[in-house]
């Protein structure tokens, strides 16, 4: 039985439970807005390095280097798309 | 076709390899997709008109709920490769039945979230704010819901057929797909819900 728990995806899981309650008590204590926001950048984004890392072993193949400059590529143009739809269409520019 | 036995199953042949990182380019277009969505739903998330507003419509006991289910089944599923792994196909057909029916679970919630949502009045067509968080949350959904069947056809060929370089590679490219579902979560969880609570 024990073989087919692997302890690095255990504790992948475990973190994973960890991140979500860390994002959890930004609502159940008053934060203020920049500390919650912080939280949740954080909390979010090593959530998502944790499943591909651990869960999706994208480390572990010689083909990692592509798949790596592949998702590299799509966060950064994801990042641009988010941003940059709200810097022209909620924060604007005072100039 | 030549089968390289230092690689796992899944990894075994050219062809296997390049259909996994062919996958890993699908998912970058994916993350693409999320984007505009999540792009938009920033954009109007606080045009309610006269509609409800996320921190009136949201409530945190099915949230939870359904990130729990698609954490676990995201899980259970990578227990379900590692057993493929070991070559034992029946941890790993019972491994990729119990993500499905957290998956099914999953899904039952958030089909009854969106009837709670009607109920109280927010429709696709009440405000910008309620049309693009129903098209987000209804993307994400689409695919869970779509990943379901493509993992019940893949548990009855790995059961039909065994564990062959084939079937391994399929059912490795279902994780991917399964487990890149929970990261969406991940992000529709904390910058919808969370941050629409808080």
């Amino acid at each position: 039985m024990k073989e087919l728990f692997p302890a690095k995806q255990v504790w992948g899981f475990v973190f994973s439970l960890i991140l979500t309650v860390v994002a959890l008590l930004v609502y159940f204590f008053n934060m203020s807005k920049a500390t919650g926001m912080t939280i949740f950048i954080l909390t979010a984004f090593i959530q998502a390095a944790v499943q591909l890392v651990v869960f999706m072993h994208a480390r572990e193949t010689d083909d990692s280097k592509s798949i790596f400059m592949t998702l590299y590529g799509a966060i950064f143009l994801a990042l641009i798309t988010v941003f940059g739809t709200i810097l022209c269409m909620i924060w604007g520019w005072s100039y | 076709m030549e089968i390289d036995h230092s690689q796992p199953l899944e990894y075994s042949t050219e062809q296997n390899r390049l259909n996994i990182l062919g996958f890993w380019i699908f998912l970058g277009a994916e993350i693409m997709l999320f984007a505009t969505l999540f792009a938009s739903y920033f954009t109007l998330v606080d045009r309610t008109g006269n509609g409800p507003t996320g921190a009136e419509i949201f409530e945190i006991t099915p949230v939870l709920a359904e990130t729990f289910l698609l954490l676990t089944s995201s899980f259970v599923i990578g227990l379900g490769i590692h057993a493929m792994r070991l070559g034992n196909k029946k941890a790993m057909l019972t491994f990729f039945i119990i993500t499905l029916l957290l998956g099914l679970g999953f899904l039952g919630f958030e089909i009854t979230e969106f009837i709670t949502y009607y109920r109280e009045g927010a429709t696709l067509q009440t405000s910008g704010f309620t049309s693009m968080l129903f098209t987000t949350l209804g993307t994400h959904g689409a695919h869970v819901t779509l990943g379901l069947f493509w993992g019940l056809f893949i548990i009855l060929q790995v059961k039909k057929r065994g564990l062959t370089p084939e079937t391994a590679n399929k059912s490795f490219i279902f994780s991917l797909y399964w487990h890149f579902l929970d990261i969406v979560w991940i992000f529709i969880f904390t910058f919808i819900y969370m941050k629409g609570m808080t």
